[in-house]
């Protein structure tokens, strides 16, 4: 597993160079958006469950045929899967924001899991809807457009609007997953 | 790679748990010490050159090893301060620790190279160079220790 300092080093190690100035100003960033980086991550962890149901829930809503009998989410037993790898995706996605870096993400969570889901025969397509959603959410959650209150309580005074950066690296988490399931 | 961040998302991982707020505080403390860490890094790229050479003719100079040695000492000294500013940028020992130390002993004596040799261009480094002149007082902290831990795993 690496993170942003040791992608930095795996990387300079294949040139045989060491770390110069050049490499350093993406590193000096990471550490200077820390604080909002721990932020972002607790937008996700302060609403595991309301992400992950209200995301299994809109792909029901979007696709009722599902909690019927026949259906991929019939009976409960099955429903519950599903809510479960929903909040395991975003458990590897906060890891992976926590650390910078998509390879905990790659290699503990997508690595074959869409074999998995055929295996299992679960829709994929109706999964990566479920991530979409998923990934909607998180975001609006992380800066603070989503209706309502404010759902999330970060370590700083600053205002999810200065989390758009961070957000959109969220976000390419998530589109990760979504290119794996597709 | 081991870094504060990996360990603490392993540690997590293995739970099965969301990272809780301990972890989150132990990252940024990481974070806190980064400062020093990554200036130690950048100037160490930039003096990296300086410093094996200096260190190497100062131990060759008075013909206590063959002289035939020492290109490849200067080839040695010089990765290994390139793996100690990769562990600088990690903020762990981690890059020192699986390219340079496991199995290094073994490589050194078998190219009936003085492991002497290195050390004492190490202690050169750490106590001969003002190395103050080129970082600041908590960047060659930072430097020195891993100098140190380097010294300690080849004697």
């Amino acid at each position: 597993m690496l993170d942003a300092f040791s992608r930095t080093v795996v990387s300079a190690d294949a040139k045989g160079a060491a770390i110069g100035s050049d490499d350093l100003a993406g590193l000096r960033k990471y550490v200077a958006d820390a604080n909002k980086r721990i932020d972002a991550t607790l937008a996700i962890t302060q609403n595991v469950s309301c992400i992950a149901a209200d995301a299994v829930a809109g792909m029901v809503c979007e696709n009722t045929g599902l909690t019927q009998p026949g259906g991929h989410c019939y009976p409960t037993r099955r429903m519950a899967a599903c809510l479960r790898d929903g909040e395991i995706i975003l458990r590897y996605v906060s890891y992976a924001l926590l650390a910078g870096d998509s390879s905990v993400l790659e290699d503990r969570c997508l690595n074959g899991l869409k074999e998995t889901y055929l295996a299992l025969g679960v829709p994929t397509s109706n999964a990566i809807r479920a991530v979409e959603i998923m990934k909607i959410a998180t975001v609006a959650i992380m800066t603070e457009t989503n209706t309502g209150r404010k759902m999330f309580k970060g370590i700083n005074s600053g205002s999810g609007a200065q989390c758009q950066d961070i957000a959109a690296e969220a976000a390419s988490y998530f589109d990760l997953v979504i290119e794996a399931l597709s | 790679m081991k870094s504060a961040v990996t360990t603490v998302v392993s540690a997590a991982d293995a739970a099965g748990r969301f990272p809780s707020m301990s972890d989150f505080e132990s990252v940024k403390g990481s974070f806190d010490r980064a400062k020093a860490r990554l200036e130690a890094a950048e100037k160490l790229a930039s003096c990296l050159d300086r410093f094996t050479n200096l260190a190497v003719d100062a131990v060759y100079q008075n013909g206590s090893y063959v002289q035939a040695n020492k290109d490849k000492c200067v080839r040695d000294i010089h990765h290994y301060l390139r793996l100690i500013n990769y562990c600088l940028v990690t903020g762990g020992t981690g890059p020192l620790d699986e390219w340079g130390i496991s199995g290094m002993r073994e490589i050194i004596r078998i190219q009936l190279l003085p492991t002497a040799a290195y050390i004492e261009a190490f202690i050169f480094i750490r106590d001969e160079i003002k190395i103050n002149d080129v970082m600041s007082q908590q960047a060659e902290t930072e430097f020195k220790g891993l100098l140190d831990y380097l010294i300690n795993a080849l004697a």
